[in-house]
């Protein structure tokens, strides 16, 4: 960690405005980087960036300046997601200024048919949240498992574990969706 | 890990794909102000007022907390 941002992060903690200002503005990109990946709304992901934002802000007095932020804020931001993903949603206002975009994902396999994406969509929404987080971290994003645990606060084997049970179980709802993996 | 899981994996990557754009688009400084400048939220007196009678019932009648816990 440099002088510098150490400096910030100090001032933070004490409570200085714009240290504050200076780490949303250096981490925001970043975090709604990593929500986007999770629950795969640009809108929804806004409002949670901002949202874990102001709880980082509400828990700085308990904030120690000599750890890392970034791994502190993506375990808030994580969470967060999670309960999204759960329909447990935080209390933000969600923004009017927001553009209406749902999921937007890269050009799928054109090998896979439209059927198909449809049913394996359909059976990843229906994965408890956590264990979706862990497999879209794991099986789309190909996140290496234990920056998962880290972000998840799990420890690796858990985390294999939960995408282990969403396979086993993504794999029993496509084949009642007449989709043989 | 065995290979029909893998199967199952890699059918899903296909499918599904990460977002086509994990990039953010603006500034959310504005909205992270206006959240932090929002006035905090008050509790309406009935409330507290209700909590305190609940706290006084619980007090009076304590046979009755776990018939309350049992209905949270």
């Amino acid at each position: 960690m440099t002088e510098t941002a150490a400096e910030v992060l100090e001032q933070f903690a004490r409570g200085d405005a714009e240290a504050f200002e200076a780490l949303f503005r250096q981490y925001q990109g970043e975090v709604y980087g990593w929500v986007v990946r999770i629950v795969r709304d640009p809108a929804a992901a806004e409002d949670l960036t901002v949202e874990t934002f102001w709880r980082i802000y509400r828990a700085r007095a308990r904030f120690d300046p000599r750890c890392e932020f970034r791994p502190w804020a993506r375990r808030i931001a994580t969470n967060l997601a999670v309960g999204h993903l759960s329909g447990r949603r935080p209390e933000t206002e969600f923004s009017d200024d927001a553009p209406p975009a749902r999921v937007c994902s890269s050009p799928p396999d054109p090998a896979v048919s439209a059927d198909v994406r449809e049913k394996v969509a359909a059976a990843f929404e229906k994965l408890p949240a956590k264990l979706r987080a862990a497999a879209t971290l794991a099986m789309i994003e190909e996140t290496p498992y234990a920056e998962i645990g880290a972000a998840l606060g799990i420890s690796t084997a858990a985390v294999k574990s939960r995408v282990f049970r969403a396979t086993r179980l993504l794999r029993r709802s496509l084949i009642g969706a007449g989709v043989e993996p | 890990m065995n290979e029909s899981d893998e199967r199952v994996r890699d059918l899903v990557r296909r499918a599904i794909g990460p977002p086509a754009d994990p990039e953010l688009k603006r500034d959310l400084w504005p909205r992270m102000r206006a959240r932090l400048d929002a006035p905090p939220v008050r509790v309406p007196w009935w409330d507290w007022a209700l909590a305190a009678a609940v706290v006084v019932c619980l007090l009076a009648f304590p046979a009755a907390i776990p018939a309350v816990l049992y209905q949270l």
